[in-house]
């Protein structure tokens, strides 16, 4: 609730506050169980039976104004489940979160004009009119001024290249030229707090790269925080100092990108084909020490012929691995694939 | 040369499969009947309303009643079909240049998928409301159901030409984007030249006319007379001739199409 | 503690003035637009007006044989088909996007308007404004066939014509006030189309013709929990057979204001449930 003293002193008060401050955030679901067996049709219309799913466990972080965030997880780990959460959209079943100092789900228009989302998959322009129309009726929606609005438009335009399209009935626009426009429309009530849902899926390098561009100048150039989950370890690494990762539902890892790199390592996948077969030196087990005990591999697959298995090259070297290997076999061709960073998030945070 | 005959197992499973696709769903039909049986019943409501203050010629306010009854039962076999037969969507994606190159002429191979589509609307559909209206209406089949066969019959003759109107509305596609204006259209000439809710004999006589010099009596008027135990069984070769000369214009649509296609590339 | 008040009081007009500004542009550009394509737009509109025109013919055809329905004459009829298409045009206009929640709903774009400094109903009914000029054509011409019949016999005066303005205004906003209620259920249910159906499509259909119609249950339902009777029938009493009293319309002005109130509510519970259970 405010006092007349937090309203006399509003700007001291902000700078004090985080962007985003969030406290053993839970969310869980009832889903009602699909009932099996005779009648389950009648049965479940006079009772049902709930289980509940937790889909987010007692989350909490705290992001700084100006900070650059990534938020990275598996599907199905929570990350949309906390993102709803932040901006106000679904209540937590418990926790609390406050946008610089703003309950988002006691007060939601207040922290609405605040924020800018946007959402990859969905654009919240008007479809069927070109996008000018659409800047002018969210610019009232939002109660800004048309100096504002025409300053702000000049400098999107130039850095995010609008003028092309700037006509265009929105239905007619690419998917790069789509969402350029969406998020010059989430900016256009300049809120200091920007989230963005899978803002580069699908698109192609060029326009990955124009709006990490733009991302990049409204952090380091506008001071503006962002938050942004994404499947493209490439907008990870170009854009966040801080990246969280969330598996489970729960915050796996918090800390900078480069801490993260370290702690994976840099998992590979040898693939060796034997000449005439191999021999393990114990059956029936999927992790293998070596022989001499400096490392272990797991073993991922193997056919008659071949053995693939996974090493951290961070820990040993690939002429070592190969030649532990070689004991067991003559081996006639090798192959080495990194699995993307995607996929050892998933196996290792998943 | 297309053939048409040695498919038959084919245009089986065309039509089961259509029949299944919407087996899953049947729950929500089924609601959905009570909605459709409501506005049967409100027309059925306005012709007892004009029963307690006129007399409605040969028919009589039952007689009206059950006229309603099967117009509205009918509508699920004789209108109320895929639109265009699925032409439309298949022209936007470019399905249509693949429809075409099968060995089952194109005409064939979507009437199958709808037949499959009608029986499931007979089904659970027609029949459903059939009964409910009865019920909610106080009625019994006409003549323990003796008239039934005759009428069905002239409904199946229904639902044939509504799969060739509807053919040749979804081949327009292929020339103009408003075939669905097309499809609208036609139900709304149906709502008045097909005997929906007025008996073709009491419109004025240019209309009537008019009605009978297109198919239409022959898609909801005909079977209902044929269940009311009115109809004249001449009014059969009316239909027999009817579904005879759209499946011509049919065939001759298509021939149109596949020129198009093939010489333009669709 | 007056100045906060004083503020927060201009924050408001500020904002409903905002608000107004949006739906003029939203109107100028949605004409715009449409405006494009002229020959399409034409023709679209006349198809759509014959096309919705037939439902009408089907029963002034019966009327013009018959002579009256339980006493309500064809051009009577023919006012209360109006009267509705009228109404529900105005619905439509404006609300199109509560109609079609359940898209919303399906797709999860509801999300996004949860983040609009706005409440919900207001982000989404501009994101659908679309002018039906078809259905306006359509009720204006039989309004105005009813009328000009009318008006020369005598049974009503020119005094009639803003009197129906009024009933449509109130009957737009009942006809609204369903279509809400019906949508919020979606919250609960997602698939909304047999409900609509009922709710909206039978009982617009239903309350065309005059109610004298329908068994006793059927009326009262239409005059109290969907209450469609209160768009056409309700004022035709008045206004074309001088029945009830001028007290009609301030019933309707109030009738109207508790549906969208009480409509609202549902609302508001409606989008606290899904905030709490999500999609």
């Amino acid at each position: 609730m405010e006092t007349i003293s937090s309203r006399a002193v509003p700007t001291v008060q902000a700078e004090r506050e985080a962007a985003i401050e969030a406290v053993g955030l839970c969310k869980s679901f009832k889903t009602p169980v699909v009932a099996q067996g005779r009648f389950s049709g009648i049965r479940s219309l006079f009772s049902r039976e709930y289980t509940t799913k937790e889909a987010v466990r007692d989350i909490g972080f705290t992001v700084e104004k100006g900070d650059f965030v990534g938020y990275i997880g598996p599907n199905g780990a929570g990350k949309s489940t906390t993102i709803k959460m932040l901006t106000g959209i679904l209540h937590p079943s418990s926790g609390s979160v406050k946008l610089a100092g703003v309950d988002p789900h006691r007060d939601r228009l207040r922290c609405a004009s605040r924020l800018g989302v946007v959402f990859g998959q969905r654009s919240q322009l008007w479809w069927d009119l070109p996008v000018k129309d659409s800047y002018d009726i969210l610019a009232h929606m939002y109660g800004v001024k048309d100096t504002d609005k025409a300053r702000r438009l000049g400098e999107f335009a130039e850095l995010l290249d609008l003028r092309e399209f700037w006509d265009t009935p929105v239905r007619k626009l690419s998917l790069g030229q789509r969402m350029r426009a969406d998020i010059a429309a989430a900016m256009l009530h300049d809120p200091e707090l920007l989230f963005l849902d899978e803002p580069t899926i699908g698109l192609d390098v060029n326009a990955k790269r124009n709006i990490r561009g733009f991302l990049k100048v409204l952090n380091e150039e506008f001071g503006k925080t962002i938050l942004l989950t994404t499947h493209d370890m490439d907008d990870i690494e170009q854009l966040c100092r801080r990246v969280m990762v969330i598996g489970g539902g729960r915050l796996t890892y918090d800390g900078t990108v480069e801490g993260l790199r370290r702690e994976i390592g840099l998992p590979t996948e040898i693939k060796v084909t034997y000449r005439d077969g191999y021999v393990l030196p114990r059956q029936g087990d999927d992790l293998i020490i070596a022989a001499d005990s400096r490392f272990a591999m797991h073993i991922v697959s193997r056919t008659e012929s071949t053995l693939t298995v996974e090493v951290n090259r961070q820990e040993v070297r690939t002429m070592d691995v190969l030649r532990e290997l070689g004991h067991w076999g003559e081996i006639e061709d090798v192959e080495m694939r990194e699995p993307d960073f995607e996929e050892i998030i998933r196996r290792v945070y998943g | 040369m297309i053939s048409f005959r040695s498919n038959t197992r084919l245009y089986r499973a065309l039509a089961a499969k259509a029949y299944a696709r919407n087996i899953q769903y049947r729950g929500s039909h089924l609601l959905h009947n009570f909605a459709s049986a409501a506005f049967g019943y409100l027309y059925a409501c306005i012709w007892m309303g004009l029963g307690r203050d006129h007399s409605l010629g040969d028919y009589g306010t039952i007689g009206m009643m059950h006229y309603i009854t099967f117009t509205q039962t009918s509508l699920w076999v004789a209108s109320f079909t895929t639109m265009g037969l699925g032409i439309p969507q298949s022209v936007r994606t470019g399905q249509i240049a693949l429809d075409l190159m099968r060995p089952v002429h194109l005409f064939a191979h979507l009437m199958a998928k709808e037949w499959g589509q009608i029986a499931y609307q007979f089904l659970y559909k027609s029949i459903p409301i059939y009964i409910v209206m009865q019920l909610a209406l106080g009625l019994t089949p006409i003549d323990g159901g003796r008239t039934l066969p005759l009428a069905l019959t002239a409904l199946a003759g229904a639902a044939y030409m509504t799969i060739c109107m509807n053919y040749m509305m979804g081949i327009s596609a292929l020339w103009t984007t408003e075939s669905s204006w097309l499809y609208w259209g036609n139900q709304a000439l149906m709502n008045l030249l097909a005997g929906f809710f007025i008996p073709l004999e009491w419109l004025p006589g240019w209309l009537q006319t008019v009605a009978w010099a297109s198919p239409y009596p022959f898609m909801l008027y005909a079977p209902t007379q044929f269940y009311l135990g009115k109809g004249d069984p001449v009014l059969l070769l009316g239909t027999l001739a009817w579904c005879a000369a759209l499946t011509l214009l049919c065939m001759l649509s298509t021939k149109a199409l596949r020129h198009k296609v093939e010489v333009q590339g669709g | 503690m007056n100045e906060r008040k004083a503020a927060g009081v201009t924050d408001r007009r500020l904002a409903l003035r905002n608000y107004i500004k949006l739906y003029l542009i939203l109107i100028r550009t949605s004409i715009r637009s449409r405006m494009q394509y002229r020959f399409n737009f034409a023709l679209g509109t006349l198809l759509a007006a014959i096309i919705q025109l037939s439902e009408f013919l089907m029963v002034a055809i019966v009327l013009a044989k018959f002579g009256a329905v339980r006493g309500w004459t064809m051009h009577e009829v023919g006012y209360l088909f109006a009267v509705m298409t009228l109404a529900k045009t105005l619905y439509r206009t404006f609300a199109n996007e509560v109609h079609n929640l359940e898209r919303y709903l399906v797709e999860g774009e509801l999300d996004q308007l949860l983040t609009k400094p706005l409440p919900v109903l207001l982000s989404l009914m501009p994101r659908g404004f679309r002018l039906m000029p078809g259905e306006l054509l359509q009720g204006g011409a039989i309004l105005a066939w009813a009328f000009g019949e009318m008006l020369q016999t005598g049974q009503v005066t020119w005094w009639a014509v803003p009197q129906t303005l009024f009933a449509i205004v109130t009957g737009g906003v009942v006809l609204f006030a369903i279509g809400m209620a019906t949508a919020t259920c979606g919250f609960w249910t997602t698939r909304i189309s047999m409900l609509q159906n009922m709710t909206e499509d039978a009982a617009q259909t239903a309350a065309r013709y005059p109610l004298t119609l329908y068994p006793g249950w059927m009326s009262g339902l239409l005059l109290t929990a969907i209450p469609v009777g209160l768009v056409g029938y309700l004022p035709a009493l008045y206004i074309l057979r001088g029945e009830l009293g001028l007290w009609v319309f301030p019933v309707l002005a109030a009738a109207s204001c508790l549906a969208v109130l009480l409509a609202l509510r549902f609302w508001k519970f409606g989008i606290s449930k899904y905030q709490s259970t999500g999609s």
